[in-house]
């Protein structure tokens, strides 16, 4: 029985068991709720399987012919196309849309900028340590998620990382000690055992438990006695003693640490505090995981990387690469673009209103497989084959390890992959 | 009543499955919602008919409730979604998910709908 | 270990038992009856008598049947109770994502997860009807399911 990568989340686990008659997916085995639920967009209601066109303020199908031609005519007549979203599509379809915002000179950015790229920004002066799931399952000792629901936002994940058994020790959970630090109680915290750290802080204390923990590091008794954001005394003591007596310990951040620059330098100080644990660890060492939600959130990183040396957004001009510290938010505010190009994601249901109404302004087209918020504004909707399922394509996991993907069944007829459709508009372009 | 909102997503109310089962009748069944600490739901006065109305300067809107004891009194937790982005703000190049002050009251309004909002976005 | 509490806990041995929670061990299984306990019998220990009649519920004295209910609407496919079940970790292959049950399940597999929920196989060889001495009372799998799907009863 064949394995395959799942594309439901950034874990991309791949020991799915997927049954299949060649033309519909019987069953699905091993896969969480949400993985399922990616199998099923396959033959929801909700695909789209053809392109479309605002007219009259409706979308009506039209020919593959109509809508490139409209699409290259958007864009050609607009200055600045902005290009977002990339997360839940193969690196290959990544690198052709860098190559389109190269030709168009456009912006392109992922949503990593709006999430885990916030993380990489800051570590570009403090450094990180980071570790991968594999590492996880055979060594670790010690688990801390912090301002993340792994049970909810990546359903296996502590499956894995806490309760599989690894090579080289043989207990999974029993050598495992897990700490979560949360302000509120998720369901995470019903896996505690008793040797485990329920921290529930006070909301938006964080910082302040950071800045004892980098105190205390050294002096591990000078907590006062009333403890510390809510917290209870010998709880932090118990924490700092796991911090610093752990062999291979992993931090897993999530979408709770990520606070605007401007409030606090959270991140910055958590990547600090590790930093100073781990010099003065003897033995051991603590390791760090962002937890993205898009399957490929961190592939565009990696992309970018290789390809222009840069991640976060890229600013093309005469098709040159030009430094900018602009990314999605920056721009859509200044109201710097001239119409934009959405691929793979649904940016009216994650920006706040006033970005989402400056985007409406602009024409948009969106590449994607399945009506969103988005596509009910968009001007031109093209759909595309589903990554993982339709078509292969390169991964990268939430650990930065890249994956595989592979196909099960075929697309529909007239459907290309997101990798496809990009170089079709690239050529449609350049001719014209 | 002032409260501190946070969005989240949970299994319930992630992308995926919002897609999948798809049309904004499901959407508008699992995203305006507000999960409210037992202890402000009573304070609040609220019964499981009503409806809560959420606002700050950037918006407002109408949700319905759901209590939860693990949530800490004086928070709200709303899905990522266009019903929590009414009041969710940006700062430089950050978009601010968390902590964010809102007062909430009680209401017998219906739930603001999918299309409402699309509308608002569009017309802007 | 509800049943203990309302046990005269002197550990007269006067049931054949060793102690007093052997005993209630083998009540909560419907092995023995509330009236194999002399003591219990006695006047002083009326009240407990009655609170342990009205626990154990109408069908006192026949036999009570082990029962693993899986809740469907909460149950989000996680897989931790097929992983962590130490009835399943006997038969697990190293996969890439650590040691994991197989598939087509082995024979002894007690839980699946398929198309996004946990499935119960078979119970047979569950350690509270196979294991003797302190693993008999195993409930790994309810304590740790993430969204307290899992529910061990006897009926
Ligand atoms: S945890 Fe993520 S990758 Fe794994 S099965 Fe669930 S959705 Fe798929
Ligand atoms: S007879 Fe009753 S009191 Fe004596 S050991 Fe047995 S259960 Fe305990
Ligand atoms: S542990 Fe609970 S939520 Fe996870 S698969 Fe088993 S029953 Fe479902
Ligand atoms: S009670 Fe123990 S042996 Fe039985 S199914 Fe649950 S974990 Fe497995």
């Amino acid at each position: 029985m064949k394995r395959i990568p799942c594309t439901g989340c950034s874990l991309l686990c791949d020991d799915i068991i997927v049954r299949s008659d060649g033309l519909f997916i019987d069953e699905v085995i091993g896969a969480c709720l949400k993985g399922k639920e990616r199998f099923d967009q396959l033959s929801s209601s909700n695909r789209i399987l053809s392109p479309m066109i605002k007219k009259n303020g409706v979308l009506e199908k039209c020919s593959w012919e109509d809508a490139l031609e409209k699409t290259s005519e958007i864009i050609k007549s607009s200055s600045k196309p902005l290009l977002y979203g990339f997360s839940n599509v193969s690196c290959e379809a990544q690198l052709k849309g860098i190559e389109l915002a190269k030709v168009v000179d456009g912006f392109i950015d992922s949503n990593s900028s709006i999430c885990q790229g916030k993380v990489l920004n800051i570590a570009k002066n403090t450094g990180i340590t980071l570790t991968t799931i594999t590492e996880i399952i055979n060594k670790a000792d010690l688990i801390v998620l912090w301002g993340a629901n792994a049970a909810e936002s990546i359903p296996r994940l502590l499956n894995k990382i806490l309760f599989s058994r690894g090579k080289f020790r043989m207990t999974g959970r029993e050598i495992r000690t897990l700490i979560i630090i949360d302000p509120v109680k998720v369901a995470s915290f019903n896996v505690m055992g008793v040797r485990d750290i329920a921290l529930q802080i006070q909301p938006n204390k964080d910082l302040e438990l950071i800045r004892v923990l980098k105190e205390e590091c050294c002096v591990a008794d000078s907590i006062s006695s009333e403890g510390v954001a809510g917290l209870d005394r010998d709880d932090l003591k118990r924490l700092i003693l796991n911090l610093s007596e752990a062999e291979n310990g992993v931090i897993f951040i999530g979408q709770g640490v990520l606070r605007p620059q401007s409030e606090s330098n959270l991140v910055g100080e958590l990547l600090e505090l590790v930093q100073m644990i781990n010099t003065k660890q003897e033995k051991g060492r603590i390791s760090l995981i962002m937890m993205g939600g898009h399957f490929n959130m961190a592939g565009f990183d990696h992309v970018a990387l290789s390809t222009c040396g840069k991640n976060g957004g890229l600013q093309f001009d005469k098709h040159q690469l030009i430094d900018t510290d602009d990314n999605i938010v920056s721009k859509i505010d200044n109201e710097d673009f001239g119409c934009s190009i959405i691929v793979g994601t649904d940016p009216i249901s994650h920006l706040p209103l006033s970005l989402s109404q400056k985007l409406a302004t602009k024409p948009i087209i969106v590449v994607d497989n399945k009506k969103s918020a988005t596509t009910s504004i968009a001007d031109i909707v093209l759909p595309s084959a589903i990554t993982g399922i339709e078509v292969p394509g390169t991964a990268y996991r939430l650990d930065q390890v890249p994956i595989e993907l592979k196909t099960i069944l075929n697309p529909p007829s007239n459907i290309p992959s997101d990798e496809e459709l990009l170089t079709k508009i690239i050529d449609k372009i350049n001719k014209s | 009543m002032e409260m501190i909102l946070n969005t989240m997503r949970m299994v319930d109310h992630d992308q995926a499955r919002e897609h999948s089962l798809g049309d904004e009748k499901s959407l508008e069944e699992h995203l305006p919602i507000g999960i409210l600490n037992p202890k402000d739901f009573k304070k609040l006065n609220l019964t499981r008919s009503l409806h809560l109305t959420v606002s700050n300067k950037n918006g407002q809107i109408i949700v319905g409730i759901k209590e939860d004891e693990g949530v800490p009194q004086g928070t709200i937790l709303m899905p990522v979604s266009i019903w929590a982005n009414q009041l969710t703000s940006f700062e430089k190049n950050e978009i601010i998910y968390k902590n964010i002050t809102v007062n909430v009251e009680a209401s017998r309004d219906p739930i603001t709908s999918f299309n409402q909002i699309i509308n608002s976005i569009k017309s802007n | 270990m509800e049943l203990y509490k309302f046990l005269p806990k002197t550990n007269c041995k006067k049931c054949g038992k060793p102690t007093c929670m052997a005993f209630a061990l083998d009540l909560l299984q419907g092995k023995v009856k509330i009236d194999d306990c002399p003591p219990l019998l006695e006047p002083k220990y009326k009240k407990q008598y009655d609170t342990l009649k009205e626990l154990l519920g109408a069908e006192e004295g026949q036999k009570k049947e082990l029962k693993i209910d899986v809740d469907d609407d909460l149950c989000d496919g996680c897989g931790i109770c097929v992983t962590v079940c130490p009835v399943n970790a006997r038969y697990c292959p190293p996969t890439l994502s650590g040691k994991a049950p197989d598939y087509p399940p082995e024979k002894h597999q007690l839980f699946q997860v398929k198309g996004g929920k946990c499935e119960l196989l078979n119970l047979e060889y569950c350690r509270r009807l196979e294991a003797q001495g302190r693993e008999r009372e195993c409930r790994v799998c309810e304590t740790y399911c993430p969204r307290k799907a899992i529910k061990i009863d006897y009926v």
